[in-house]
């Protein structure tokens, strides 16, 4: 019976539930003893959360029996990064040591609503502590541990979303929540080889998660597919009156959306100029597989300093974040504090009149590139340069408040609020996935999910999955 | 017009900012981590110093008036 369910997308889950080769409470049963006892092997769980998953799954079985069905959700148990306040007493530690005892009395309005879809929750995954906010360049800054990657236990996960990555990569959750202020959900999606879709900037509510910046901050789903994130981001979206900055329309998932001609896509000058070469070659042979519905062209982004102006607003609207914890001293207790040359410390020496000059270019920045995307469906570039890391060194020469981090889809997807889909484009020599993202206009998400769908139709990276701890 | 020796005191008078407010937290090997970080910072600002916006533009924020019911 164990392992029976692990690694089917949610479309085929949700059939078994309809056709009652499955309860929703043996699902989710399932996935609860397989995020037991594989979780802490890859230190990718915080909380389990039984008996509020069992509660909904049971509440799912008797609507169902009853013939009210919620929708594909139903009965379809996932993990929530432990960023996402649940009430109850649930703990919501935000990855980090001087939190590890916190708790709410309300839930985020993710949890609420996938919880109103019927979806049981099944416990809380770990995170980078603070989700990187204090500046981080060493796998080990989690509360869980440095987050080990389900297709080599030696190498990371990518964070900070690093327990929704190694969860759903292990099958330990058919889906997971995660956050992206920057790279935080597509960089987990490339390392463990999942879907992973960054929605647009108030697509989905921020209630009840933590703020580490409150114009970058971003929800969304870690998945086996794209279709999956579809399916997740229909429930999770939507304007909500606690979150001022929640798009006014809700999202319509379009899993049979077509443009009713060929699709056009960019890729930016230079995208694979600091590629690894598996990566390079993964990403051209994506493309390749593509040829048949897309028109691929180069292009090139408006000049503007990217970089530096997320680099700012991220500063200073983390420094905002956290004042009281840097005045309290509360990064001595994180487990990797961010000195070496990237104090959080720092973060606070920055002028008034650079951020608001910043947030002035924002504007400027966003309508250009807006006018510069509206020639194309989709950017396409790979989401990483690398495959994952090894677990015991740094990720990175430079953090991203270094100017010339040289992130230029993440500093433009980000800083202007895009949406972003990231897909497994094959593996590299040691067996590690490689990743692409195919990033739209804002509010776009049904034309990268389904150019991402498509991809899929047309490749079967997506149905590889890492073994079993110790096989 | 400023020059490198301006942005070298622009740091350093930052850098005596953060030491005064937080100093008291921070270790001497911290502390000079903090200082290597405000230099790096400077690098950050340059471009966008630089960059020339006409007076009109206003920054992007999502600011509006609330009304309670």
């Amino acid at each position: 019976m164990a392992n029976s369910f692990a690694f089917k997308p949610i479309r085929e889950l949700a059939g078994l539930i309809a056709s009652r080769e499955i309860s929703a409470v043996g699902l989710t049963q399932e996935f609860l003893d397989r995020l037991e006892q594989h979780g802490p092997h890859y230190n990718a769980l915080v909380t389990l959360t039984p008996e509020r998953a069992l509660a909904t799954a049971r509440q799912a079985e008797t609507d169902i029996a009853a013939g009210r069905n919620r929708g594909l959700l139903h009965g379809i148990p996932w993990g929530a990064k432990d960023l996402l306040a649940t009430s109850g007493g649930i703990p919501t530690t935000w990855g980090a040591a001087p939190f590890k005892d916190q708790q709410f009395t309300h839930d985020a309005t993710v949890v609420t609503r996938l919880e109103a879809a019927g979806a049981p929750l099944a416990g809380k995954l770990a995170m980078i502590e603070l989700a990187g906010g204090m500046g981080y360049i060493h796998p080990d800054a989690s509360l869980a541990g440095p987050p080990k990657n389900p297709w080599d236990t030696g190498r990371w996960t990518g964070g900070s979303s690093s327990g929704s990555g190694a969860a759903v990569a292990a099958g330990l959750v058919p889906f997971a929540i995660g956050s992206e202020t920057w790279g935080s959900i597509l960089i987990p999606a490339n390392n463990c080889g999942l879907a992973g879709l960054r929605p647009t900037y108030g697509r989905v509510s921020r209630h009840g998660a933590m703020a580490l910046c409150w114009t970058l901050d971003k929800l969304g789903p870690l998945c086996l597919t794209a279709d999956d994130c579809g399916i997740v981001l229909e429930a999770i979206a939507g304007p909500d009156p606690q979150d001022g900055s929640t798009h006014p329309e809700p999202f319509i998932y379009r899993p049979d959306f077509n443009p009713g001609r060929r699709y056009r896509i960019g890729v930016p000058r230079g995208a694979l100029d600091e590629a690894a070469d598996a990566v390079k070659e993964n990403f051209e042979a994506a493309i390749e597989a593509l040829r048949d519905m897309v028109d691929v062209e180069e292009m090139e982004f408006p000049e503007f300093p990217y970089v530096e102006v997320t680099s700012v607003i991220l500063m200073v609207e983390s420094a905002s974040a956290f004042e009281d914890f840097l005045a309290e001293g509360g990064p001595r207790e994180l487990s990797a504090p961010g000195w070496h040359g990237r104090s959080p410390y720092a973060r606070p020496a920055v002028l008034a009149t650079d951020y608001i000059k910043a947030q002035r270019l924002r504007g400027v920045m966003a309508r250009q590139v807006d006018e510069t995307m509206a020639g194309y469906d989709a950017i396409a570039a790979p989401t990483a340069m690398n495959t994952a890391t090894p677990i015991d060194q740094e990720f990175r020469s430079r953090s991203m408040t270094s100017a010339g981090a040289g992130d230029l889809m993440g500093s433009i997807g980000n800083g202007c609020g895009l949406p972003s889909i990231s897909v497994p484009s094959g593996f590299d020599g040691d067996g590690l996935p490689t990743g692409i993202q195919f990033m739209a206009r804002a509010y776009d998400e049904n034309v990268c999910l389904a150019i991402a769908r498509e991809y899929q139709a047309r490749t079967e990276w997506h149905r590889r999955h890492p073994g079993e701890p110790g096989d | 017009m400023t020059t490198n020796a301006d942005n070298s005191l622009e740091q350093e008078l930052l850098f005596a900012i953060i030491k005064e407010r937080y100093g008291y937290l921070l270790t001497d090997e911290q502390l000079d981590s903090v200082r290597t970080a405000i230099v790096g910072q400077r690098e950050v600002f340059r471009p966008i110093r630089e960059y020339k916006l006409t007076n009109d533009v206003e920054p992007f924020s999502n600011f509006r008036p609330f009304r309670g019911d």
